[in-house]
C-alpha cells in the first residue's frame, strides 16, 4: 500500500502564486475527489505532483512512501508509481500507440515484456475499453476524438498499473456510454494497491466511481473536506455557500470567465 | 576502403570507377560506367558506390520502358570524393529507391530524368558522419512523369551539411513532391534548399514541397529554404518550411509515462522522421530504412 503525502504546498506559475498551502494524504485503497471552481488550482496540484516544469514549488513537500518526489524528474516519479491522466493529452505524430505503450511498460520492468504478452495484454484492454481495434497502429492521440483520448489515458493507466493515479477531468469529452466504460475501468483497479485523486465537475462521475474522501479547493487552499455528501451539496448548490462559511477567499477566483464546454456548463447553470 | 554490407540477392559494387564485385540478374548489365536494366519481372538490386579520398566517379543507370525495379543505393564516400550519378527512367517504368549514406565529407550530384509516365519514389536516409554536400536534381521530361522524394537528414557534432533538391517540370501534367526532414544536434549545421520549377507551357502540373528541421541544441545552425519558380498559370504548387525545437509538452507527456528524457527524445525524433519511410512501397526497403532511422536518436 502506497501513501502520497502533500504538506503545506505552495506553487507559483510565472510570478503568480496558485497553491497557497495544500495539505493532503492519499493512501492506497482510497479515492479522493477534488472539486472546486475553475482556475482555483486543481490541475496545478495534479501537474505539480507529476512534475510539470511550468510549476514552481516555493514551499512545502510531496513524498511518496517517504521518498521526496520533488527531488525526482518526471520520469522517475512515473517509475516510482505515479500516473497522471491528463486533461489534454498530447498528440504526437509518427509514434504509434503500440511503440509508445511498449516503451512505457518496459521503462518500469527489469526485462522487456515479450511481444506476445504485450499484444495479448493490449488487445484485452482495448476490447475492455471498447476502443478502436486499429488503435495500436495509429499515431499517439493524433486525430483522436476527445473521448478516444481520454480512453487512451485510461488504457495507459491500466497497462502501467500505478500505485497512485491522478485523473484530471478524465470524464470531460466522454459520452454516457464511454463514461460507464471508463468508470468501470477505474473501479476495476480499486484495491489496497491503488490510490487515486480525481478532478471532476460532475456528480455523475463520482456516482459511478464513489470517492472515499472529497475535498474542495478554492483560492489555492483546501477549504472543505468530507464524504460523498459534499459532492451532492455542490451538485445542488454550487460553490457560493463556501463564501458564507466565512472562509477567506479571493473574490477574483470566483469570477473567472466561463469556459464553454465541459466544465463551464455547471457554472453557467449555477450563475443563472 | 570502407566496409559495406550486402543485403540483396543481386548487387554490384563500384569502387573508384571499377566494378569489383557483382551478381546481377539476367537482363541487367554493367558496362563502362553504365548499369542497364532490361529485366522483365520486378527485381531488387543493391548498388554500392565506394570512393577513396580525393577520388571521383561517374555512373549512369538506365531503366528501360515498362520495367519495375527496386534499387538500394549504398553510398560510401571518403574525404573530398565526388560521385556523379545519372538515372534515366524511360516511359512507363517504375523505380523505387532507397539510399543510405555512410560517407565522410563527400559530395554527390544526382541527375534523374523521367520520361512519359515514368514513376520514381526515392527515400533518402542521410545519416552519414562528417560534412556532406548533396545535389539531387529531378527532371520530369515526359508527360505524366511522377517523382516523389523524401529525405531524412541528421547533422550532429560539428558536421556541416547542405542539400539541394530540385524537381523541374519540363512537360505538362507532371507531378513532383518532396518532403525533406532534418534533425540537427550538438553543433551541427544543416541547410536544405528545396526548389520546384515549372517551366512555361507545363499546364496541369503540380509541384509540392515540405522542408522541416528540428533543432536540439543551442549551438545548432539550421535553415530550410523553399523556392518555387512557376512560369505557367494552370498549375498547382505549394511549399512549406519550418525550423523549430522539440515540443516540450511532448517530452513531458512521454516522460510522465516513465520514459527517460533520452528515450523520449529518441522516440519523438524517430516519429518525426518516420514519414520518410512511408514514401517506400517495398516492405524490405521500409524495414531497412526503419533500422537506419532507429540510430538517429542515439
Amino acid at each position: 500500500m502506497s501513501t502520497l503525502v502533500i504538506k503545506d504546498l505552495h506553487v507559483e506559475v510565472g510570478d503568480k502564486e496558485i497553491l497557497k498551502g495544500v495539505d493532503l494524504i492519499i493512501n492506497g485503497g482510497e479515492v479522493h475527489a477534488l472539486m472546486g471552481p475553475n482556475g482555483n488550482g486543481k490541475s496545478t496540484l495534479l501537474s505539480t505532483i507529476m512534475g510539470h516544469p511550468k510549476y514552481k514549488v516555493t514551499q512545502g513537500t510531496i513524498t511518496l512512501d517517504g521518498k521526496d518526489l520533488l527531488a525526482m524528474d518526471v520520469d522517475e516519479r512515473a517509475r516510482a508509481g505515479l500516473f497522471l491522466g491528463m486533461q489534454y493529452p498530447q498528440e504526437i505524430p509518427g509514434i504509434t500507440n503500440s511503440d509508445f505503450l511498449r516503451a512505457a511498460m518496459n521503462s518500469r520492468r527489469d526485462t522487456p515484456i515479450s511481444l506476445f504478452k504485450f499484444i495479448r495484454t493490449l488487445d484485452k484492454n482495448i476490447a475492455e475499453l471498447n476502443m478502436d481495434e486499429n488503435l495500436a497502429h495509429r499515431y499517439l492521440n493524433e486525430g483522436f476524438s476527445g473521448g478516444e483520448k481520454k480512453r487512451n489515458e485510461i488504457l495507459q493507466m491500466k497497462l502501467l498499473e500505478p500505485s497512485i493515479a491522478l485523473l484530471d477531468e478524465i470524464d470531460s469529452g466522454l459520452d454516457i456510454d464511454a463514461l460507464h466504460v471508463v468508470s468501470d475501468a477505474i473501479n476495476s483497479m480499486r484495491s489496497d494497491d491503488f490510490g487515486c485523486i480525481m478532478v471532476s465537475h460532475y456528480e455523475r462521475m463520482f456516482e459511478l466511481v464513489q470517492p472515499t474522501h472529497v475535498h474542495v479547493l478554492v483560492s489555492g487552499r483546501i477549504v472543505e473536506n468530507g464524504g460523498y455528501e459534499l459532492v451532492e451539496k455542490i451538485d445542488n448548490e454550487g460553490y457560493e455557500w463556501i463564501k458564507e462559511k466565512g472562509i477567506e477567499i479571493d473574490e477574483e477566483d470566483f469570477n473567472h470567465g466561463i469556459i464553454l464546454g465541459a466544465c463551464g456548463k455547471k457554472e453557467q447553470l449555477n450563475n443563472e | 576502403m570502407n566496409k559495406y554490407t550486402l543485403s540483396s540477392q543481386f548487387y554490384i559494387v563500384l569502387y573508384n570507377n571499377e566494378c569489383i564485385e557483382s551478381h546481377l540478374p539476367e537482363r541487367v548489365c554493367y558496362h563502362d560506367g553504365v548499369i542497364s536494366f532490361y529485366n522483365l519481372s520486378p527485381i531488387e538490386v543493391q548498388i554500392v558506390y565506394l570512393l577513396d579520398k580525393h577520388q571521383s566517379m561517374d555512373v549512369s543507370i538506365e531503366i528501360e520502358k515498362n520495367i519495375e525495379v527496386s534499387i538500394i543505393e549504398s553510398r560510401i564516400l571518403n574525404v573530398d570524393s565526388k560521385l556523379n550519378r545519372k538515372l534515366l527512367i524511360k516511359a512507363d517504368a517504375i523505380v523505387h529507391l532507397f539510399g543510405e549514406n555512410d560517407s565522410l565529407d563527400g559530395e554527390i550530384t544526382e541527375e534523374v530524368h523521367l520520361l512519359d509516365n515514368a514513376q520514381c519514389q526515392y527515400g533518402y536516409a542521410e545519416l552519414s558522419d562528417g560534412n556532406f554536400n548533396g545535389n539531387y536534381r529531378y527532371y520530369l521530361d515526359g508527360e505524366g512523369a511522377d517523382a516523389k522524394v523524401r529525405m531524412a537528414i541528421l547533422s550532429k557534432m560539428h558536421e556541416d551539411k547542405h542539400y539541394e533538391v530540385l524537381i523541374q517540370h519540363n512537360k505538362p501534367h507532371t507531378f513532383g513532391q518532396m518532403d525533406n526532414y532534418g534533425v540537427v544536434k550538438d553543433e551541427g549545421k544543416l541547410v536544405i534548399d528545396g526548389i520546384g520549377t515549372i517551366t512555361k507551357g507545363q499546364s496541369g502540373s503540380a509541384s509540392h514541397q515540405n522542408n522541416r528541421i528540428m533543432v536540439f541544441d543551442e549551438k545548432c545552425k539550421a535553415s530550410a529554404n523553399p523556392f518555387l519558380f512557376i512560369d505557367e498559370y494552370d498549375v498547382k504548387a505549394s511549399h512549406a518550411a519550418g525550423v523549430g525545437k522539440m515540443d516540450e509538452e511532448h517530452l513531458y507527456y512521454l516522460q510522465s509515462r516513465g520514459l527517460t528524457k533520452k528515450q523520449a527524445m529518441q522516440l519523438i525524433t524517430y516519429g518525426y522522421l518516420r514519414p520518410v519511410i512511408e514514401v517506400i512501397d517495398n516492405d524490405m526497403l521500409k524495414e531497412r530504412f526503419e533500422k537506419a532511422l532507429a540510430k538517429v536518436g542515439e
